[in-house]
């Protein structure tokens, strides 16, 4: 699933940012990883897409030095996150699912705090602090305890905190659950720029555009296993198809459209919704020919919409087929 | 985030943080949230108080028992106890208080910080001893101004007594603190730290003389620090004087310390 070579061995070796393989994890008589590799390069970002209990935690977990894989090796910046944990704790950047910050402090002192701990004098941690400030916006509440903060502001000052020792390595867990729209653009752009600047992110969602749209590269966990990787694009050319949805207005009409395009060689398939189906076509010439054959049985359709398929057609696709191993998706 | 379009924070190059930095920084910021709810310390400054005043009416027939000693009123034999007993009090909090602290997002990120995860718990246990040395402060001015309390020891007496006090409250305080890092859930901690705290508070020459207990009670208090620790302040206050009890109080309770925070850091950091 690794869309880049993964680095072998050899002196000048330059260690992908993050390098996992074979990770397996057990929680007593719960298999939370069975046996996942995945390979993020600095400068780019790596989707982890996966229901709740797919494992996207756990791994988070394994590489912030948080959980101890049962088997298997996980490298942050070429660092084993087991025998070398606080060196990778040096060089990562976290955020949980929930803000990990002291909610009695207000943004600054949080942000001094760190910076004391992670080796800044007093004069540079409030330096620190206050350029990190400055970037996420919450100047004007430095002072205010944080538990007065909105949602957004402490997922703000959460991802600030993760950024105090200035991290090539990121990792998000869940970074926009809980965000509205603005909120979730707002962190979009601030991972992009870190990217840009070099950073290697890993970030877990739930959300397919998301991951869509963020990452370069995407690796969809269920149960522990990788059953699909790649760049978003690849994704969609492995699973789905481009495809065609007609919707007609009379339930007659769709009735009758389904048997002219069964006739007509195509697969139409109901789409989810009330009197449309979709038929893949995969070249422009299909679509003329459905086109004629709608025509031709005298159906005018009240919509037609040719479209790409999703990454949420591509995760419910996988994730229906018990027969989607990593083989099979290939 | 408007303002978070294309900058990024400057990089750094921070050395790693010393741990007497770390120890510092921990201990403010515990302090800060133990005082920043007044209505939080001032009922932690008002229990020992409290404390004092049942006890002295509660037990004061006490001093009528034969193995009481002679020429004492119960209050100056009862305010040292009081004072020790305030100090443990002071050191299951420190203890007790940390489940509360382990929902604390923060200290999920200290987790994962390049820093002695010791240095959180000792943070917070010297925080508590400064509260402890507060709340000591009202207990004696209590004491002095509203029970009669008369010390014969004079200011100098006290303030040793007072040391002594501190420091075994702190060093005893060390077993709540190994106990919460290692069980999870309040009140299983609550539980198990108040099974704790009874023996040590009870099981001593606290409230009356050892010679007057029973048997078995007796030979609990002979090894209970709390009973040397007591002695050597009820003989600094009132006579401003101690002998080998108070290096028993003090060796014994470092000692426990000592291996508590051990065992206590262990459970703290350790992952699954």
């Amino acid at each position: 699933m690794a869309p880049l070579p993964h680095a072998a061995g050899g002196g000048a070796r330059m260690s992908a940012a993050i390098e996992v393989r074979g990770l397996a994890k057990r929680y007593r008589d719960v298999v939370a990883l069975a046996g996942v590799d995945l390979t993020v390069p600095q400068g780019t970002v790596h989707g982890l897409l996966g229901h709740n209990g797919a494992g996207k935690t756990t791994l988070v977990d394994v590489l912030a030095t948080r959980a101890r894989p049962s088997a298997g090796t996980a490298r942050v910046a070429g660092l084993d996150v087991v025998r070398q944990a606080r060196h990778v704790r040096r060089r990562i950047g976290l955020t949980g699912q929930y803000a990990s910050i002291d909610e009695q402090l207000g943004g600054r002192d949080n942000l001094v705090l760190l910076a004391r701990l992670l080796g800044a004098r007093r004069a540079e941690a409030r330096a620190r602090a206050d350029e990190l400030l400055q970037l996420f916006g919450l100047t004007a509440s430095a002072t205010r305890p944080a538990r007065t903060y909105s949602g957004g502001m402490r997922r703000r000052l959460d991802l600030a905190a993760a950024l105090v020792n200035g991290p090539r390595v990121i990792l998000l867990d869940e970074p926009t659950t809980g965000l509205d729209p603005a909120g979730r653009l707002d962190l979009w752009r601030i991972v992009r720029a870190l990217v840009q600047d070099g950073a290697a992110v890993l970030l877990t969602t739930q959300y397919l555009d998301e991951a869509d749209r963020l990452s370069d590269t995407i690796t969809v966990l269920s149960r522990g296993r990788v059953v699909a990787g790649g760049t978003p694009a690849e994704l969609k050319h492995r699973v789905g198809r481009r495809s065609a949805t007609v919707r007609f207005a009379a339930a007659a009409d769709l009735e009758a459209a389904g048997r002219a395009l069964r006739r007509g060689g195509f697969r139409p398939a109901p789409a989810g919704e009330r009197r449309a189906v979709t038929v893949p076509v995969e070249r422009a010439g299909e679509l003329a020919a459905l086109v004629r054959v709608l025509d031709d049985a005298g159906l005018e359709p009240d919509e037609l919409l040719v479209a790409d398929p999703t990454l949420d057609e591509v995760y419910l696709a996988l994730m229906s087929d018990p027969a989607a191993t990593p083989e099979a998706v290939r | 985030m408007s303002p978070a379009r294309e900058p990024v924070p400057r990089p750094v190059s921070w050395p790693g943080s010393r741990l007497v930095t770390q120890i510092d920084a921990l201990t403010g910021r515990s302090l800060r949230a133990l005082v920043l709810d007044p209505r939080v310390l001032a009922t932690s400054l008002l229990a020992p108080f409290l404390m004092l005043a049942m006890f002295s009416q509660v037990f004061s027939g006490m001093t009528a028992g034969s193995h009481f000693p002679e020429g004492i009123g119960y209050i100056d034999f009862l305010a040292p106890a009081i004072m020790v007993n305030t100090s443990l009090q002071s050191g299951m909090l420190a203890g007790t208080n940390l489940s509360d602290e382990m929902r604390n997002g923060i200290v999920a990120r200290f987790k994962v910080m390049p820093i002695w995860p010791g240095s959180v718990l000792i943070g917070r246990s010297l925080a508590e001893l400064i509260r402890s040395l507060l709340r000591l402060t009202v207990l004696l001015l209590a004491a002095l101004a509203l029970f009669g309390f008369r010390p014969g020891g004079g200011v100098a007496g006290v303030i040793a007594g007072a040391g002594v006090a501190v420091v075994l409250g702190w060093g005893l305080g060390w077993i709540f603190i190994a106990i919460a890092c290692w069980l999870r859930g309040a009140e299983l901690i609550q539980n198990v730290s108040g099974a704790m705290l009874f023996p040590l508070m009870f099981a001593s020459n606290a409230f009356a003389p050892v010679e007057g207990l029973p048997g078995w009670l007796s030979l609990i208090a002979r090894i209970n620090p709390m009973t040397y620790g007591i002695d050597a302040v009820r003989d600094l206050t009132l006579r401003g004087a101690a002998g080998l009890d108070a290096v028993i109080a003090v060796t014994a309770s470092l000692s426990i310390a000592v291996v508590s925070l051990f065992v206590a850091e262990r459970g703290f950091s350790r992952i699954h």
